[in-house]
């Protein structure tokens, strides 16, 4: 039962990053129709700039700053991942998406991957092929609940992931420019009609998405103290899968599907090693991609999306 | 209005003089390079020194018969080209146009192989050809544009034309051979007064010279004869040939711009000669042969350091097969496959399996080894089989799925696929993988890994079967229907096409020629492991597909190789250079690593592939060759030109655009 609480823990905290990564492909896909492959590689890039932003400050693995400081520090590399990301994303939908807005709908999708790839490299060029440490500038406190312990970084992730989420939910449903969002996702051409301006609610889209990508690549060094390059292409497609199980096009279902899936890789490390080899840790991977085969075969609007007929 | 027919089909005879001049320019100076400059000399040499006292020559008799054979095919080739080009030449292409595309498309890339070797040759050719393109494409744009002259009416040939067709083509091959005889005489009188010529030779060089002109007259006339195959006749008569030759003109005339342009490719005399069908006919030749004998010509073209080219070679050689077998999938059906490595990896541990002793272990029953590698070539078709049913399996439950949540489904399995052969360890071996898996075997050959001539040889003929059968399969009802999914699912299906057994056929087919792919790997490795398979590698055989142009078999076939030569030579080719103080990369190089350390040509390959991924589906969405109903997709004026000896009037003017609304 312990064990069972402490994967809760471990799969909430996870789950809540794929959550935030998953909104991003989901508001890209509800507007657009896309899948943004490059997404999970600009969450990559905003781990990597948030280490770059302490890096600016002086802060290395060793630092300790306290108090207002620290918070400060965590505001500003936060915010500059994020900004940087949102950034990038609109120059990547100018660069590789716009162009083929009315091309088939194969070709935007290679770009992506196209995309993905570069965006992969340049980590690589970066940051070299090994992990690279992410300060530990956040004081771990382990807390105790009965026999689960939950430290004070988890508590964090979690607060700031659904903070932004929040925050994404009201946007959406409050401002105008969420309303206009949800026009263009319905129907562009009518959107247009009625004095949206399209491309502009796009690059918006692909802003807050790919800002929340960044905020979730700063948690995520949080929360595990390193990064990798090649983390964004692997993490991106969990996430993508957590946006599909949740039904993508919808934002509540991607938090779901991204605390689900999270849930579903902790609770696989405890499957025995007399079901499947070696236990089921090294098979996590394996497990949530069948977990997407699955859902796609029987259910592939996902759990909260909407039967959308076919277009003629 | 009046049925305007644009400036591709012409006539009008030039001067035949004039065109004796053209292309004997054109031919001469590429095929006197590769006489002199490079090995055409020293193979005939050596072949003639060598069938004459085999015991003091470097080289077998077989392979000299071989090189024999290559040598009289290429020049015969030649000679014949010669007369072709010269009878199906319209005479509308001017001199020095013709003169500055040899010039930049053969003479260059022929200077820069002899100098750098065939891959890093040909990568240098390939940016200064972009370049070309982009230059030529300025000055073509910064002129006045001034719209092509139309031909009034297509000129149909009549007996007399005809005649004088097949003369012209008569005196090129007669005066084309004569010159080169007469090059060839000077030359090697040179070589022997300096004493490089062994006087056993001179026999030889005499035979040639009386030889060569006789030849040419009649290969002269045997290309006329091929170019005079397609001529629109227009006999007054009154046979059934008239009716044929007017019928051809009427069809010729509602046809649109686009599919003129590929229809008048047949039709001689040509706007483009070097670019119609029957031209292509005898580069096919070249090609042939040249691929046939390559194991042989390698070491006088290239010389030390054949084994390791040949199974280089080998292995772009699966490269290609899986780019047809991808090609299936996403060219034809419109599919998007981004785990067919899966069906690779499964093949390749198919006959991993079973062709090491990881099969005695398994089961217990142990094969004689020589049976075993005699049972690779069932075990192919078993293999491709098991990797097609994979197909099925996989594509059975997912392919009601749209189009892009079936990319991901794939992905998903290709990532599963490798993570199974890992975990599996008993029956895989995990992570060490399987070694020892053995070759085939052929009566007569001596095959193992350390061989790469049999293993060139086999990957030949199976690309070759793979073509075939991607050819009929295009072509069949299958293949129409596989296009029509992929153009409007709904209206396929309206129109009687079955969805979702005619996807799984897509996918099965596919999965197969995979799966022939991953035997050939296993068994030209002599080993397989989990890690050779992965998402990376999934993308790079999209690219190859995308960049050689979605559904164009021989588009696939040239993106396979041009990928295969950045992925695993080029680049570490460039690395090598780097490091290397006299080369023209050092400095820039140094410059990089500067700003990046870290930096090498190694660690930039998926930078590579994105940034071409992202701009040919940008600026070049149908590939590098594109097939022909693509072409017309996307382009629906005349084609930009980015092939061989174009030299096309600018598309989209005026009125070719209101010729398309006849339509």
């Amino acid at each position: 039962m312990t064990l069972l609480l402490q994967e809760l823990v471990v799969g909430l905290s996870t789950g809540a990053i794929y959550a935030l990564i998953a909104l991003g492909y989901t508001m890209v896909y509800g507007i657009i129709e896309l899948i943004n492959f490059a997404h999970g590689d600009v969450f990559m890039i905003g781990s990597l700039i948030s280490i770059a932003i302490f890096g600016v400050f002086g802060i290395n693995a060793a630092s300790q700053p306290q108090g207002l400081a620290l918070v400060g520090l965590m505001l500003v590399a936060c915010l500059g991942s994020m900004l940087f990301c949102a950034l990038l994303g609109v120059v990547i939908e100018r660069i590789a998406y716009r162009p083929l807005r009315n091309a088939p709908r194969l070709a935007p999708l290679i770009t992506a991957i196209g995309v993905s790839l570069i965006l992969e490299d340049i980590g690589k060029l970066w940051k070299g092929v090994s992990n690279v440490s992410f300060p530990q500038i956040f004081p771990s406190t382990t807390y105790y609940i009965g026999d689960v312990s939950i430290s004070s970084v988890n508590i964090l992730v979690f607060v700031v992931a659904v903070v932004l989420m929040i925050a994404l939910q009201l946007f959406v449903s409050r401002t105008r420019t969420g309303r206009a969002m949800r026009a263009v996702a319905q129907d562009r051409e009518a959107a247009a009609l009625m004095g949206v301006n399209v491309d502009r609610i796009i690059s918006i889209t692909f802003f807050i998405g790919s800002g929340l990508a960044g905020a979730a690549g700063f948690i995520y060094g949080l929360q595990y103290g390193s990064t990798i390059f090649s983390i964004g292409l692997y993490l991106g497609l969990i996430a993508f899968t957590a946006a599909v199980l949740g039904g993508i096009g919808n934002l509540v279902g991607a938090m779901l599907g991204g605390i689900l899936i999270g849930l579903i890789e902790a609770f696989a490390t405890l499957i025995p090693s007399s079901i499947l080899p070696h236990g089921g840790a090294p098979w996590h991977d394996a497990i949530i991609f069948a977990v997407l085969i699955l859902i796609l075969v029987f259910r592939p609007s996902g759990l909260l999306g909407q039967q959308t007929p076919e277009k003629v | 209005m009046s049925m305007q027919i644009s400036s591709r089909i012409l006539r009008l005879p030039g001067d035949t003089r004039q065109l004796l001049v053209k292309w004997g320019v054109a031919l001469l100076v590429p095929i006197v390079m590769f006489t002199f400059a490079w090995s055409g000399e020293t193979i005939v040499n050596q072949v003639i020194l060598g069938l004459l006292s085999p015991a003091s020559s470097n080289y077998d008799t077989p392979s000299l018969i071989q090189a024999a054979i290559f040598i009289l095919v290429l020049y015969a080739t030649v000679l014949a080209l010669s007369g072709y080009l010269v009878a199906a030449d319209s005479g509308r292409r001017k001199t020095l146009s013709l003169w500055l595309d040899i010039l930049v498309f053969v003479i260059v890339p022929l200077f820069l192989v002899i100098t750098n070797g065939l891959i890093l040759g040909m990568a240098f050719a390939a940016i200064i050809w972009v370049l070309f393109f982009v230059v030529r494409n300025r000055v073509f744009h910064a002129k006045p544009s001034a719209a092509p002259t139309s031909v009034e009416s297509l000129m149909l040939s009549d007996v007399e034309q005809k005649s004088l067709l097949m003369s012209r083509a008569i005196a090129a091959g007669f005066w084309f051979a004569t010159v080169f005889a007469v090059i060839s005489l000077v030359v090697d009188l040179i070589f022997f007064f300096t004493g490089q010529l062994p006087p056993v030779l001179l026999i030889w060089v005499v035979v040639r010279t009386l030889l060569l002109p006789v030849a040419g007259y009649f290969l002269g006339r045997l290309g006329g004869l091929i170019a005079l195959r397609r001529v629109i006749s227009n006999q007054q008569n009154g046979n059934s040939e008239e009716v044929g030759g007017v019928d051809k003109e009427k069809q010729l005339q509602v046809l649109s711009t686009t599919r003129l342009a590929e229809e008048a490719r047949d039709i001689v005399p040509n706007d483009l000669p070097l670019r119609s069908r029957g031209a292509q006919r005898f580069y096919l030749i070249l090609l042939a042969a040249f691929v046939l004998f390559y194991p042989v010509l390698d070491p006088f073209l290239f010389g030390s350091g054949t084994a390791g080219r040949l199974s280089g070679y080998g292995d772009a050689g699966y490269y290609v097969i899986l780019a047809l077998g991808l090609n299936i999938v996403v060219g034809f059906a419109g599919l998007l496959d981004l785990g067919y490595v899966a069906f690779f990896a499964i093949g390749s541990y198919v006959w991993g399996i079973f062709g090491s002793n990881q099969f005695n272990i398994l089961t217990g029953i142990a094969i004689n080894p020589q049976v075993l590698s005699a049972l690779f070539w069932p075990m192919v078709i078993v293999t491709a089989m098991i990797a097609a049913l994979f197909g099925v399996l996989l594509g059975a439950p997912t392919l009601r799925l749209r189009g892009d949540y079936l990319a991901i489904v794939t992905l998903g399995f290709g990532e599963i696929v490798p993570i199974v052969f890992l975990e599996l360890d008993k029956y895989t071996n995990g992570a060490n993988g399987i070694v020892g898996v053995r070759s085939p075997a052929f009566p007569g050959v001596e095959w193992s890994t350390f061989t790469p001539v049999p293993f060139y040889y086999l990957i030949l003929v199976l690309i070759a079967l793979v073509i075939f059968a991607n050819i009929r399969l295009r072509d069949s009802r299958l293949g129409r229907a596989w296009v029509a999914i992929r153009e409007d699912e709904i209206a396929a299906a309206s129109s009687g096409v079955n969805l979702v057994q005619t996807k799984l056929f897509a996918f099965a087919s596919g999965a197969f020629f995979a799966g022939v792919a991953g035997a050939y790997h296993a068994a030209k490795l002599g080993g397989v492991s989990p890690d050779l398979f992965s998402f990376g590698d999934s993308v790079i055989y999209l690219a190859m597909v995308v960049i050689g142009g979605i559904g164009s078999i021989p588009g696939v076939i040239v993106g396979a190789l041009v990928v295969y030569s950045i992925n695993e030579f080029i680049l570490a080719q460039l690395d090598t250079l780097a490091v290397d103080p006299s080369s023209i990369i050092h400095p820039i190089y140094n410059a990089i690593v500067q700003v990046v350390p870290g930096f090498t040509f190694g660690n930039i390959r998926n930078l590579v592939f994105g940034i071409v991924l992202v701009t040919v589906m940008i600026f070049r969405p149908e590939g590098l060759i594109p097939s022909a109903r693509r072409r017309r997709e996307l382009h629906h004026t005349a084609a930009d030109g980015a092939e061989m000896g174009s030299l096309d009037p600018p598309s989209g003017s005026s009125d070719m655009e209101a010729e398309m609304h006849v339509e």
